[in-house]
């Protein structure tokens, strides 16, 4: 085979495929574009915790350590504390609250057997999947990163409503 | 060897002992049977409906806690009409039951919650609305909350069986019946017993409230620090800190069972309490600064000023002072430094009273605490145990209530005991020398009854309740006694001579958690006691090297003493008085923190084990005096393993021959010391001396006719126990806040004129 013959072949593979490529770039695209846009997640998502409160804005949690025990990977540190202050001036609804309330992502494994142990659905899974930070240090998340007070909404993502189909990866594309 | 008959317990046959408890005998034998109200050695309640049983020919289920087995009984524990019952009561149980769990402290550790676990249905059928009641104090340290109640009736059988006080009691009828106290305000001696036996959450430890879980809670068994009883005591630590001190069935087997008093239960802030000493302090020139400083520069200082007074006055001019408050280890590493490094006699300890002429002439063995419970007959001379050694009190009460013996007292105060004396003989204060006397030698009686004040045939009545006795007879006494009156009480067994069946047994009541032990070692054995090696501080002794402080009492009008001194290094938790004149103080560490042994009261060797690692840069007494030594150019051959100088006590002290530390592995089978018992001895000298003193006794002097107040002793402040807070509201009189549903702790400002003075040690 000559020299000629092979540059011809060659170029003829290359535009073979270069075509399938570029029949491509007019269609419907599937991939998500983010972070430029956001991401629709499924409504039982497990991110990073929301601690909740209620109506009054005190605290759900009545530190009873039932989430830290229920943990797998050994993730929550709580410190209870005493709050003797009458009901509509405490921290928490009840007497006893988390005067510490520390969640390492570095060992969470989301697993949500702290959600489902949660006997006064203080806590639960958000859908913040966010967590990546330079230091280590800083996947310590303490009760003002946890609170549904302190979390901000990023603009990363949204929540599909429960009948919304937004499972692509099973769509005729 | 008791009788044996013969019960059928679900087609099995059985022997079991004669008289044993139904309840008792399916346990041994391996069945499980619920119960909440059932409390071995507690009055029969039978309450709950837990316990039933089905026993042949008796009509309907019984309660098998009630029950006395008989022989050819037969009885089916587990069977379907059983197990309705069984998950009917629960469900009535739980009728009133608020299952606020989340925020209880018993979760985690709940026999209700166990219980439901076992027999409880899934949904609740009632849809009646529960008793709301809220959540109070009874007192600073117990914490109650009335609707988690499920009357057991433990707590107020508890409080009246074993502290004899009353202070709790059931009060209302049928649904509405609540657990309460006389006029809403616990004035009782906070022993907190009622706390440890309760099933629920309803009483609840008040210094421990809403702070973490049982299971989070690292649990070390160790032995109580504060008297002479040593009771064994679980400590739940977590994170370097301790959390509470509980005596739980569950947890800890020790001769005290669940019982604990105000002191071991609630006094443990100390050990992380924010005042203890973190680093060595060091004061380089007389009336200069203390200054915070490394070990090593703190160990060199001691070691070159010691080496000077040594090399300028001779070993014999440098004092060790041990403390009855340290480990048997630590006290004995003093003691080797006494003698090995500097070759000093001057050592001793800094105790209130000596036991060595008691020891000397010991004529019969120690009465254990179990020995106490089941007596006969029991002397009390002085003393106050309910108030100085509570699970002495303890067991001398319950062995009057439950075991039907006769208890004697002599004591110039109406002490709360005397409710349960068959006699009680009022003397005039500082007397008790003359009981003494007029129990040895009946000669004297009539004389000493004179002085005594009391009439000539009480000590005659006395006498006659000892000789008889058939069983054991405990002769106990306090601190009030002389040297001379302890030497004749240790002979007082062969003054009565030998009775076919009847067995004496002593019992001395020193103040603090190893007295015995530093006696045992013979750190009491010194050329000079506390007072004379302060009174002999700037001339004969011109250092001293202190571990511990010494009591209050000891410094009272000595205050000087310490500041004549050319050198002083003591080892402290807390700047206490001996530690403020000192040259260098180097940071112990606490009962908490350190491996070791206690020898109480009975002579029993307990452990004390480290529950959480020392705090700040403390370190335990016999590493600090190893370190030392070998500064001073002397290695110990401790190791630096407690375990190596409780070997080494073992081989230098007779009492203590082939102990280790591996025999004293089980709380529940502790380890009595074989205390040398001398013979009969010529006591006529001791004799002549105590009648020389009776003469000296004042015949016209006023009787103490008021009985003291409950917790004048338990509740003083003390180094310790001033640490805690609830003991400043305690010892102010333990007023009634103006709310019960918070805290007194928030509510009463802890203004430093309510704090009542602490004269003597804790």
């Amino acid at each position: 085979m000559s020299i000629i013959t092979e540059v011809i072949e060659n170029t003829r593979a290359i535009i073979k495929g270069m075509m399938t490529t570029v029949s491509y770039i007019p269609r419907e695209k599937w991939t998500v574009q983010y972070p430029d846009e956001p991401v629709t997640l499924q409504p039982r998502f497990r991110g990073q915790h929301l601690l909740h409160v209620d109506e009054l804005g005190r605290e759900k949690c009545v530190a009873c350590y039932l989430c830290a025990a229920a943990c797998p990977s050994d993730c929550i540190y709580i410190v209870a504390a005493d709050d003797p202050r009458p009901a509509e001036e405490r921290t928490g609804v009840d007497e006893r609250y988390a005067k510490v309330y520390n969640i390492d992502y570095g060992r969470c494994i989301f697993c949500g057997f702290c959600v489902e142990a949660c006997p006064k659905d203080a806590i639960t899974h958000g859908y913040n999947f966010e967590l990546s930070v330079y230091s280590r240090a800083d996947l310590l998340k303490t009760k003002d990163d946890l609170l549904i007070t302190k979390q901000k909404q990023s603009p990363n993502y949204r929540v599909a409503f429960s009948d919304e189909d937004v499972d692509s990866e099973y769509k005729e594309v | 060897m008791a009788e044996l008959i013969k019960v059928i317990i679900n087609g099995q046959d059985f022997q079991v002992e004669k008289g044993a408890r139904l309840i008792d005998a399916c346990r041994e034998n391996g069945y499980s049977i619920a119960s909440f109200c059932y409390y071995a050695d507690l009055a029969l309640q039978a309450s709950c409906r837990m316990c039933l049983v089905r026993i042949e020919k008796m009509p309907k289920l019984q309660t098998s806690c009630t029950i006395t087995c008989t022989d050819g009984m037969v009885v089916t524990t587990e069977s379907e009409e059983i197990e309705k019952a069984r998950r009917g009561m629960v469900e009535f149980l739980l009728a009133n039951h608020p299952l606020d769990c989340p925020v209880c402290d018993r979760g985690g550790e709940c026999e209700l919650q166990e219980m439901v676990f076992d027999w409880g249905d899934l949904e609740e059928r009632f849809t009646e609305r529960k008793n709301y009641a809220p959540e109070k104090f009874l007192s600073p340290v117990v914490a109650n909350d009335s609707q988690r109640c499920i009357l057991c009736k433990r707590c107020t059988r508890v409080c009246d069986e074993w502290m004899g006080e009353d202070a709790i009691e059931a009060g209302g009828r049928g649904a509405h019946t609540v657990i309460g106290t006389y006029g809403g305000w616990l004035n009782c001696s906070q022993c907190g017993n009622c706390i440890e036996v309760c099933p629920t959450g309803t009483l609840l430890d008040a210094t421990y409230r809403h702070q973490t879980r049982p299971w989070e809670l690292s649990r070390t068994t160790s032995t109580c620090s504060f008297c002479s009883d040593g009771c064994q005591l679980s400590v739940g630590s977590r994170r370097g800190e301790v959390m509470r001190v509980v005596a739980r069935d569950r947890y800890v087997n020790g001769h005290n069972g669940e019982f604990l008093c105000i002191k071991g239960r609630f006094a443990h802030p100390f050990v992380n309490h924010e005042e203890r000493l973190r680093t060595p302090l060091v004061r380089y020139k007389k009336g200069g600064r203390l200054v915070p400083t490394t070990w090593e520069e703190a160990v060199r200082f001691a070691a070159q000023k010691l080496q000077e007074v040594k090399d300028a006055h001779g070993g014999s001019a440098i004092g060790v002072v041990g403390s009855p408050r340290l480990t048997n280890e630590s006290n004995w590493a003093l003691l080797r430094f006494a003698r090995d490094v500097l070759g000093t006699d001057k050592y001793t300890a800094s105790e209130a009273f000596s036991l060595a002429p008691f020891f000397e002439n010991l004529s019969a063995p120690l009465a254990t605490h179990k020995d106490i419970r089941h007596a006969k007959t029991i002397v009390l001379i002085g003393g106050e145990p309910e108030e100085l050694q509570p699970l002495t009190g303890k067991q001398v009460r319950q062995a009057v209530r439950n075991g039907g013996a006769k208890l004697v007292i002599f004591n110039s105060v109406p002490i709360r005991l005397k409710e349960q004396a068959a006699q009680f003989v009022h003397i005039r204060p500082g007397s008790e020398d003359a009981v003494v006397l007029a129990l040895a030698s009946p000669g004297d009686a009539e004389v000493a009854a004179s002085k005594l004040g009391v009439e000539a045939d009480e000590i005659g009545k006395a006498s006659q309740i000892i000789s008889e006795t058939a069983g054991d007879v405990v002769l106990m006494f306090g601190g009030e006694l002389s040297a001379e009156a302890q030497s004749v009480v240790a002979q007082l067994p062969a003054a009565f001579g030998e009775k076919e069946g009847r067995r004496f047994l002593l019992h001395p009541l020193p103040l603090f958690n190893n007295s015995v032990g530093v006696h045992d070692l013979g750190l009491m054995n010194g050329a000079l006691n506390p007072l004379e090696i302060l009174d002999a501080a700037g001339s004969e002794v011109r250092a001293l090297y202190v571990a511990g402080g010494f009591l209050p009492a000891h410094l009272e009008g000595r205050e000087g003493a310490l500041s004549r001194l050319d050198f002083l290094a003591v080892q402290e938790l807390f700047l206490t008085e001996t530690a403020e004149a000192a040259d260098v103080i180097f940071p112990a560490a606490s009962f908490a923190e350190t491996d070791g042994t206690f020898t109480n009261s009975d002579g029993l060797v307990q452990r004390v084990r480290q529950s959480i690692p020392p705090v700040h840069q403390s370190k335990p007494d016999w590493a600090i005096t190893s370190q030392l030594a070998s500064a001073l150019g002397t290695d110990l051959g401790f190791q630096m393993s407690s375990s190596n100088i409780f070997l080494d006590i073992a081989h230098g002290v007779p009492a203590y021959e082939g102990l280790r530390y591996p025999l004293l592995k089980d709380e529940s089978k502790p380890v009595q010391v074989k205390h040398a018992l001398a013979g009969r001895r010529d006591v006529t000298a001791q004799l002549a001396e105590l009648r020389r003193a009776l003469e000296s006794l004042d015949e016209n002097a006023e009787k103490i006719t008021e009985t003291p107040p409950v917790g004048h002793e338990l509740f003083k402040l003390g180094v310790l126990t001033s640490k805690v807070p609830q003991f400043h509201l305690l010892a102010a009189g333990n007023p009634e806040p103006e709310s019960v549903l918070v805290s007194p702790l928030y509510q009463i400002t802890l203004d430093p004129g309510l704090r009542r003075e602490a004269a003597a040690g804790d």
